[in-house]
């Protein structure tokens, strides 16, 4: 019952409803609050969430050795064994941990970088929605400048000026997705600006900041966290394209990018060992991306229902 | 009916600007409401009675907006009140909206909606508890039933009454309703209106009743004003609108309502060729390309406001003065 | 059955649709009989929830997927239900012309507004373009429009709301059809416009010989404009009959209910009205019998249980689905001003 990948659960039968077999066989899985979701869908949000929990808890897997120390032969070929199960890198140290280990990495520049494009975003979105005006004018001059840049590449020449590190990283990745959210947030302002529950507020007595943090920016939550899931998958592809590049996470740390770097020598002789990383990147993006559009395409079910 | 006047409109106009071009949404409007009474504000679409209801309570948006002219509340101009100042003074100038459900912020539940105002005064819990019960007594809701559902489970009807419960949980002294009824049924609009009528007589409040509908504004209100694009053409008592309106317009109005009378078959108006456009005409009276009286002075001169041979006010150079074909008092 | 002169034009015979939802399938309308006789204008009332657009959609076969509709409608003798969709479409788009609520979204904003006129026309008419032209032309004139050749090359963003319902009536009639089915096509439109567009539905429907459905929330929209009316109430017909009869003396407790809510242009201000508690029925928690006992004062405990059937009165058309009918009224001495033509 408890293994989710192979658990029949996910095929929805004639008579019941998938949501119910999911519910009974997961009870947790209710949490995730996803209705009318596909089982891809769901997958892609166990798979989040199991990612979430590594990223967390990586240090606390029995037997598990460290990914910075080497543990093994050269290049050995995956066996099966917990640290041997995807072989061993160029210089002996487990992939499987690394894979592991890279989560953690990969989801902390999600989440602080995400935070870091949210809150700015929300800011100066909810500025130029309010206010309109000067700032909403200085606020798209700033997103469309930001969005014309080739991120990538603009990192990468700051990256080589300032020498690679996580907080440079984290910082760069996070202010190139503030115009987005920007962008998201303004638009939502304008379009809750104009419903009556605003005007109501007003004829209240509520103070402009109370109609923006209290009756508006609630209302905002559903169209961002629609956006959220798609930057984040950028966020992982810009971070692991930088990682292969030798400009991410400076070693020995591991990141996903860095350990499909670090096999391209043994790509041709031992092809198996760059599946661990790979499938971790492709895997994630393809989650992040999936659960995107099922929180787009309900946003536009709600949207069309009021 | 209160002969003194809580609030005082004087040459009230409103125009927008859109893409350069300036738009006259109320042009020179006065009237004054009294405690306790009803004014009934009637007019078609493009009359401008919704831009005067938000702009006495100066919810229109401050960009690309100009409000000339004062609204006198209690002797204190609205229009030209510091921001901060008219914040306070909304406790007492109380709205309603046509469509209750999307004046609710669709995360709240019903008590948090009704505390709103009370909230923002900054009254403390136990205060706020009691007076959204009264309030919602006052319309016929058991807090304890509806207190944590959320408004999207509820009816229209309900919903506006609702609606209401969260304008008088602030004790206001002037409500205006934005076609209060409008997005209802029937059978259910009779409950809000009956319910406004109570509530209007118990606290003494006035009400600035806005709508398309005559006969719902006969039933509502002690006055009535009628407009015609941004201006109003005939304003005075409910019976001297109904029984002998003197303006052509308003009795194009009243002409076109559709009646239930089991007796009466309608003879369609032949003449069926329209005028191409009910953009306001250059200069003159408004009402002039659509009016089988108008002459020559109608093109040249706006007609102001003066007194009529029923008693109430209106803006024509050739009114009616012989009472409307079938109406009874 | 029928002669040709007097065979209907549309009848509906124990007509029920169904939807199927999560909860099981639910009624949206319930043995619903009626007869549309030609020439004749029938007003279909009801308020939210009441079945009436429905009702329409499923007699012009454009009810949205997953509604079952049962029973028998006849077109001029042709049991629609039983032909194929493409003929049904076929004969409904010649003989039947229908205007919607909201011109705003049933006109296309990037054509121009001849081409849509004639567009039905050339379809099943088989028009030439000279000929679907001129029609369109004449058609505009018809309804109303001043320059109809200009109005032709007109975009829909030129015309007001009122000259747009006045488009689609001229769309609506250019297969000469033989039923104008009129869905709450003054609802959006302001009180003088609402007037001007229903005289012009009414000539028409007498220049032509049509006949006409006028659907409508508003009891005053088809007072006086229709020869007979049928009231809906929760997917159920509660009252059918000649309209001046209806409204002179109605016999079902909703339909008085009704008309003595709507605020009356003949009383004095701050009258009470009478109010129906509760509020209209959820058809997914339709009552077992009638579908207003719940809101009704006079409810017995039969009504709750046995939904009734139709009966009728002194007058044989008048007919209502009521236990407890309110009483007869005595015909006024000047009776026959309800039956002029």
């Amino acid at each position: 019952m408890t293994d989710v990948g192979n658990s029949p659960v996910f095929k929805p039968g004639p008579d019941a409803k998938l949501g119910e077999i999911v519910r009974h066989a997961m009870p947790w899985s209710s949490r995730l609050k996803l209705p009318g979701a596909s089982p891809f869908e769901m997958l892609a949000a166990i798979f989040l969430v199991l990612l979430v929990l590594i990223a967390l808890f990586v240090d606390f897997i029995p037997g598990l050795v460290s990914p910075k120390l080497p543990y093994g032969d050269f290049s050995a070929l995956p066996e099966w064994s917990l640290n041997g199960l995807l072989g061993t890198d160029d210089i002996g140290r487990s992939i499987f941990s690394r894979v592991l280990y890279g989560a953690r990495t990969s989801m902390m520049i999600v989440a602080i970088s995400t935070t870091i494009a949210l809150v700015a975003g929300l800011l100066l979105g909810m500025l130029a929605g309010y206010y309109r005006g000067i700032f909403e004018r200085a606020i798209d001059l700033f997103a469309n400048a930001l969005a014309a840049m080739p991120s990538t590449l603009v990192v990468l020449a700051f990256v080589a000026v300032t020498g690679p590190s996580v907080v440079t990283i984290i910082v760069v990745l996070g202010i190139f997705d503030i115009g987005t959210y920007a962008r998201v947030a303004k638009a939502g302002v304008i379009s809750q600006s104009n419903r009556d529950y605003v005007l109501a507020a007003r004829a209240m007595g509520a103070t402009d900041g109370r109609i923006l943090l209290k009756e508006i920016l609630p209302n905002l939550i559903p169209a961002l966290t629609a956006v959220m899931p798609t930057l984040m998958a950028g966020l992982i592809i810009t971070e692991g394209s930088l990682s292969f590049l030798g400009y991410g996470i400076p070693a020995p740390a591991p990141s996903w990018g860095g350990m499909i770097a670090s096999s391209t020598d043994l790509l041709s002789r031992f092809p198996i060992l760059i599946v661990g990383p790979v499938l971790a990147i492709v895997l994630t993006v393809y989650a992040f991306n999936t659960i995107g559009d099922y929180l787009a395409q309900r946003l536009n079910n709600r949207e069309r229902e009021s | 009916m209160s002969s003194d006047a809580i609030l005082e409109v004087q040459n009230l106009s409103v125009s927008f600007t859109r893409a350069g071009k300036e738009m006259k949404a109320v042009d020179d409007v006065s009237f004054t409401v009294g405690a306790g009474e009803t004014l009934g504000l009637v007019g078609e679409s493009g009359s401008g009675k919704t831009t005067i209801g938000r702009a006495l309570l100066r919810l229109l948006p401050s960009a690309n907006t100009t409000a000339k002219g004062s609204v006198r509340y209690k002797g204190q101009d609205l229009i030209t009140l510091p921001s901060e100042d008219m914040r306070r003074m909304r406790d007492r100038l109380q709205m309603i909206f046509q469509d209750p459900l999307s004046s609710f912020n669709p995360r709240r539940n019903v008590e948090d909606i009704v505390a709103e105002g009370l909230v923002i005064q900054g009254k403390p819990a136990s205060e706020r508890k009691t007076r959204v019960q009264s309030a919602l007594a006052d319309v016929g809701f058991d807090i304890d039933l509806v207190a944590g559902r959320k408004p999207h489970q509820f009816s229209g009807g309900q919903c506006q009454r609702i609606a209401i419960a969260r304008s008088l949980a602030v004790e206001p002294e002037l409500i205006v309703c934005d076609e209060p009824v409008a997005s209802l049924d029937v059978s259910v609009q009779a409950q809000v209106i009956n319910l406004l009528q109570d509530i209007r007589e118990n606290r003494n409040l006035a009400l600035i009743f806005i709508s398309h509908d005559l006969a719902v504004v006969k039933n509502v209100s002690d006055r009535v004003a009628v407009l015609y694009m941004g201006r109003i053409v005939e304003i005075g008592t409910g019976p001297q609108i109904y029984t002998r309106p003197a303006h052509p317009y308003t009795r194009t109005l009243l002409e076109a309502v559709p009646v239930v009378d089991a007796t009466r078959k309608i003879e369609p108006d032949g003449k069926r060729t329209v005028m191409p456009s009910r953009n306001r005409p250059q200069g003159g009276c408004a009402f002039r390309s659509r009016c089988p009286r108008a002459t020559d002075i109608c093109a040249q001169v706006v007609p102001t406001l003066q007194p009529a041979p029923g008693g109430q006010m209106v803006a024509c150079h050739h009114p009616h003065d012989e009472p409307a074909p079938g109406m009874a008092a | 059955m029928y002669s040709e002169a007097t065979r209907p034009i549309l009848s509906c015979a124990a007509m029920t649709c169904e939807m199927d939802s999560v909860s099981g399938p639910l009624q949206i309308l319930q043995d619903i009989n009626f007869t549309l006789a030609p020439r004749r204008a029938l007003g279909i009332v009801g308020e939210s929830g009441a079945g009436k657009s429905m009702l329409v959609k499923a007699i012009m076969g454009i009810a949205p997927k997953g509604l079952k509709t049962m029973g028998r409608i006849e077109l001029e003798g042709q049991d629609l239900l039983a032909l194929k969709p493409r003929d049904r479409a076929r004969l409904i788009g010649r003989k039947v012309g229908i205007v919607f609520q909201n011109p705003m979204t049933s006109l296309n904003p990037f054509v121009q507004i001849g081409r849509q006129i004639e567009e039905a026309g050339c379809i099943h008419m088989g028009l030439s373009k000279a000929e679907a032209r001129s029609r369109a032309i004449e058609l505009l004139s018809f309804v109303g429009l001043p320059d109809p050749e200009d109005c032709y090359d007109y975009y829909p963003h030129q015309f007001s709301g009122g000259m747009k319902q006045r488009i689609m009536i001229a769309a609506a009639l250019i297969c000469q059809p033989d039923l104008l089915i009129a869905d709450e096509a003054t609802t959006a439109l302001d009180v003088t416009v609402q007037k001007e567009v229903l005289d012009l539905l009414q000539t028409i429907q007498a220049e032509r010989q049509m006949s006409m459905i006028l659907v409508s929330h508003n009891l005053g929209v088809v007072a006086g404009r229709t020869d007979e009316i049928l009231v809906l109430y929760g997917g159920n017909v509660v009252e059918y009959g000649p309209t001046a009869e209806v409204f002179r003396n109605p016999r079902h407790r909703y339909t008085e209910a009704l008309l003595s809510a709507m605020p009356a242009m003949d009383q004095p201000a701050h009258t009470r009205l009478r109010t129906i508690p509760g509020q209209p029925p959820n058809l997914a928690n339709r009552p077992a019998g009638c579908p207003f006992a719940p809101r009704c004062p006079s409810a017995q405990a039969i009504c709750h249980e046995v939904m009734p059937p139709m009966s009728a009165g002194i007058h044989p058309d008048h007919r209502f689905a009521c236990h407890f009918p309110l009483a007869e009224l005595p015909r006024p001495a000047q009776q026959e001003v309800a039956h002029v033509q």
